[in-house]
């Protein structure tokens, strides 16, 4: 569907911000940095699985997507209250 | 220029528009100072990149059900993000992740009780909130 240049292209950014956001998780000072390189993680593959399924066509991309968002954002919370201890 | 290609050339452009927001985001990972910054960072580009990535799908892959899912999945990406960014920052506060040194009125010094400090110590909130 879309141009391959284009999908290298897009890939390629989402592949440098996953490896700084690497760089990120085994530097980072605290839990918290490297619980938020993580969600940058997650966000770069939700980019990705959009750039593949629309080169390979798959209907179903948006729905991933929504789910993929929401299931995103509860991990996100239970990292934080990993990050706590069980306190809130 | 005939519709399909004015298609193409608006996916494309927002597809690689919402990927160099999301590589911005991680730059500012790797150069911000602390933990709140960084937040601030990936909270707000991170959920706009989605969203433009989501609507360059919708864009290429047009029909009607994909423009309510599209806007639906956009209206999520941008609370979520927004509130996960929150929630991470007061996890991280709250477990004494030290602030920048010009970050100048800290006014939640005064009332922050650490939450890994309080089954061990009954102590005077405020006395402890510099961090470990």
């Amino acid at each position: 569907m879309i141009p391959d240049v284009v999908a290298a292209v897009v890939l390629g950014l989402l592949a440098l911000a996953v490896v700084l956001a690497v760089v990120r998780v085994w530097k980072g000072p605290t839990a918290g940095d490297s619980t938020v390189a993580g969600d940058l993680i997650f966000f770069a593959f939700i980019g990705a699985v959009a750039v593949f399924g629309l080169q390979f066509s798959i209907e179903a991309v948006l729905d991933i997507i929504l789910i993929s968002a929401l299931l995103g954002f509860l991990s996100i919370l239970s990292l934080a209250r990993l990050m706590q201890g069980g306190k809130r | 220029m005939n519709p399909d290609m004015v298609i193409t050339v608006v996916g494309s452009g927002l597809l690689i528009f919402g990927a160099a927001i999301i590589a911005s985001a991680a730059i500012g990972l790797i150069r911000l100072p602390d933990l709140y910054t960084r937040t601030s960072a990936i909270g707000t580009a991170a959920g706009l990149g989605v969203a433009l990535i989501v609507a360059g799908v919708v864009v290429m892959d047009f029909s009607a059900l994909n423009l309510v899912k599209g806007i639906i999945a956009i209206i999520a990406q941008l609370l979520t993000s927004a509130i996960g960014s929150f929630v991470l920052a007061r996890a991280g506060y709250l477990t004494g992740s030290e602030p920048v040194s010009t970050t100048a009125p800290d006014e939640l010094a005064d009332q922050a009780v650490p939450a890994t400090k309080d089954s061990s110590s009954e102590s005077v909130p405020g006395s402890d909130a510099e961090g470990v």
